[in-house]
């Protein structure tokens, strides 16, 4: 839309538009000859002078943002603004100079009772060391004696030495390139003398020390009240700065607007069913003197055909919100793109919890996260951490799925049941076979759902990952999911290039790769479960799609380019393997942090026959130490894995498929400002 | 010579199993140190890169993922090898 004034009412429309926070401005570029930027509104010179001392006040205090602890009304702002900024500003920039005054003074004094260290023991008075004219005084350390060298260079000279290597050599001005020459060979290190020090050079040293204490008996107080004073005015400062900050937002935003010498005019996007608000609330602030008119819809498909960057809101409901987190890192959606904010809120957590799948570990992480929801309380940090909650409660459901609690067989089984890892696991005679526990877990014959079909034996509950048959149903529950992760990722390729009216790149670019992942999917996950030779009609199915597929390739705007792709592809769907490869890396950590805890330490130690011996105090306390400290590295590399590689998945596997491909968006940020110190 | 006793076949099953993994380690993580150096360089100036650094690090692990689904395939998956034991 686009307003046009007169400048006697700039003032109140900015100030509503401010108010309303609705409109997204769009910067005046200049690029007409009839008008000109506008100019700030009066009091911005101020206001900008204002902000400047404030911030340098914050600096001394080193306040830096936060939340606010509470929020102040526009009155109690302005009356306590003179206050701050005149008579509490200056004593806190007169004490936080001089703090740093005195911090300078000590670090001086501390070098130079640093250096002269190691004279102190030469019997010469400081105030002998300099104010000659005839004399040339060398002050320092030699690695071996000079004495007998430096006479032979000049006959007349005085040496003073002490056994640390510390020498004053007097010598005659006209000799004091060859002493200089002599002291250089016997690796002399000169020391520069202060020349405000009197005495010798011992009690000079601990003048100078004394000097260092008095400076910070003075220096603590000041830290002290500057502590004090930040404490008392954090928030009061801040709720300026938030004041000062809208302020010199508002008059300086006309810089945005095109002008003539009386009028000037706002160019900018709202959505479009908060028009009519703006409209009759900016006209009856200006009253009435404004015109205001509406981009046709007709015209805005015409802009962003011509390629104009039209601003995009993110809308979503609350418990979504954390991930567009993820979705900014990436890019923000163009104005016709899908928002897949949604789809990582559905996705990413249960590739989170399949692939770190552990009760004990998710309740770790949950109970983390919410000790630093506490702490960390900028919105960032709240949104990651949000994140990694929702996430957490997957990991406690897919530690259930698998019966992990501190890795397979750990503590759940070790208290619950006596399952073995040898029972449990298919032998090597009969890969497909299962173990004789099978079934046994927590859950007994409850464990044992489905009948048996073939060479498996029937479905397993909780599944233990180690075994054969997991690892196969696993492979496939990936695959699975990558299927249908890019799945929709391509549909949704498909519609974004026909909302941009690109039919020949939806059909024969995205349409082809849709068919080629779900098909190439299908068809290997058909041949890992019917074994190879497998000609059950399906499969076939799936490798007709695939060449057809490849053929419509062919047919699309790269041409036979189209199939460079394909390799693409198919590693894409192999990369979902990850969600069962990581799991496995991390259960074999904590397997092996058990076994080593629970069957090797603890009875080797106690000298029993196993765990369920008699174990010795001093057995189980290093078995549960070695336990606890694995299990903690494995945790926290345990935290970052399943998160950083689904976000990948997000990234390189889906986006990829309909996101962003004209080079990300701009996101809808309407001129106003989120109050947080401040009262509405 | 034919090799006909299972448990060799195995054996080389197992030792081929691994090299496809642990090669495809290597190989990721060759790809890793120069992607690893320049985030570190690139984090050190603009702190704000870290996600993305992060997430670029993870690209070549997609080397090793396929490795280790040649030794799954191998062990557990291929029916021809399957009945070799």
């Amino acid at each position: 839309m686009v307003l046009a004034g007169s400048n006697n009412v700039i003032e109140p429309v900015v100030e509503k538009l401010h108010e309303l926070n609705l409109l997204h401005l769009v910067n005046y570029s200049g690029a007409d000859e009839d008008f000109g930027m506008g100019k700030p509104l009066s009091k911005s010179a101020e206001y900008s002078e204002q902000i400047i001392r404030l911030r340098s006040i914050e600096r001394y205090l080193e306040i830096t943002d936060k939340m606010p602890d509470r929020q102040f009304s526009e009155s109690e702002v302005l009356s306590q603004m003179d206050n701050v900024l005149g008579g509490l500003g200056d004593e806190v920039i007169s004490m936080a100079e001089r703090v740093a005054q005195i911090d300078n003074d000590i670090k001086v004094k501390q070098d130079q009772a640093a250096s002269l260290a190691p004279l102190s023991a030469l019997p010469v008075p400081l105030e002998l060391l300099y104010g000659y004219d005839s004399l040339a005084v060398f002050m320092g350390t030699v690695t071996s004696p000079v004495e007998a060298d430096v006479s032979k260079a000049s006959y007349v000279s005085e040496v003073f030495a002490s056994g640390s290597n510390a020498v004053a050599v007097f010598a005659p001005v006209d000799k004091a390139g060859e002493v200089s020459g002599v002291l250089s060979e016997h690796g002399f290190s000169e020391t520069s003398v202060p020349k405000n020090l009197t005495g010798s050079i011992s009690s000079a040293i601990s003048t100078l020390e004394s000097e260092v204490k008095s400076l910070e008996g003075e220096r603590a107080p000041l830290q002290k009240k500057l502590k004090d004073l930040k404490a008392q005015n954090e928030d009061t400062i801040l709720a300026i700065d938030e004041h000062l900050s809208i302020q010199s937002q508002k008059s300086e935003v006309p810089l945005r607007f095109a002008s003539t010498g009386n009028s000037f005019v706002i160019d900018g996007w709202l959505p479009v069913d908060q028009y009519e608000t703006l409209k009759s609330e900016v006209e009856s602030a200006a009253g009435g003197r404004i015109q205001i008119e509406k981009l046709g819809e007709d015209e805005a498909e015409e802009r962003v055909k011509e390629g104009e960057d039209i601003p995009t809101k993110i809308v979503n409901p609350s418990i979504v919100r954390p991930y567009e987190l993820v979705t900014r890192l990436f890019a923000v959606p163009e104005y016709k793109e899908f928002d897949p904010t949604l789809l990582i809120f559905i996705f990413f957590p249960i590739m989170f919890g399949l692939i770190l799948g552990d009760v004990a570990y998710g309740v770790i992480s949950l109970v983390v996260m919410f000790m630093l929801k506490r702490k960390f309380r900028t919105p960032g940090w709240q949104s990651l951490i949000n994140i990694v909650i929702i996430a957490s409660v997957w990991s406690i459901i897919f530690g259930f799925v698998f019966g992990e609690i501190f890795g397979p067989l750990g503590l759940w089984d070790y208290i619950f049941s006596g399952s073995h890892h040898a029972g449990l696991l298919g032998t090597v005679a009969d890969p497909h076979g299962v173990g004789t526990d099978f079934g046994t877990g927590f859950y007994g014959s409850l464990g044992r759902i489905g009948p048996e079909i073939g060479d498996f034996a029937g479905g397993m509950f909780p599944m233990y990952r180690l075994a054969t048959a997991s690892v196969l149903v696993l492979i496939g529950v990936s695959l699975f999911i990558g299927i249908l992760h890019t799945g929709i990722g391509s549909i949704l390729g498909i519609k974004t290039e026909l909302a941009y009216g690109e039919k020949k790149h939806a059909y024969f670019e995205k349409l082809p790769v849709l068919l080629f992942q779900v098909f190439f999917g299908l068809g290997l996950l058909g041949l890992i479960v019917g074994g190879s030779g497998s000609t059950h009609p399906l499969v076939l199915l799936s490798a007709l799609v695939v060449v057809i597929s490849m053929i419509m390739m062919v047919m699309g705007p790269e041409g036979a380019m189209g199939m460079t792709h394909v390799p693409f592809f198919v590693s894409n769907l192999i990369s979902y393997l990850r969600l069962l490869a990581i799991g496995l890396a991390s259960i074999g950590v904590a397997f092996a942090a058990n076994q080593l805890a629970f069957y090797v330490l603890m009875p080797m130690v106690s000298g029993a026959e196993d765990v369920h011996g008699n174990l010795t105090t001093i057995a189980i306390v290093i078995g549960v130490v070695v336990l606890l400290l694995v299990h903690f590295i494995n945790l926290l590399l345990g935290i970052l894995s399943p998160f950083m590689h689904p976000l990948r998945l997000h990234y390189v596997e889906m986006f990829t498929k309909f996101y962003s491909q004209h080079g990300g968006g701009i996101e809808y940020t309407p001129f106003g400002y989120g109050r947080r110190f401040l009262k509405e | 010579m034919v090799l006909t006793d299972a448990g060799i076949m195995y054996g080389l099953l197992a030792v081929g199993a691994g090299l496809a993994t642990g090669l495809a380690g290597i190989g990721a993580g060759v790809g890793e140190q120069g992607i690893g150096a320049a985030v570190v360089g690139v984090v050190a100036e603009e702190p704000g890169f870290l996600g993305k650094g992060l997430f670029l690090m993870l690209l070549p692990e997609t080397l090793i993922i396929f490795g280790l689904a040649v030794s799954l395939i191998l062990m557990f998956a291929w029916a021809p090898f399957a009945t070799l034991l």
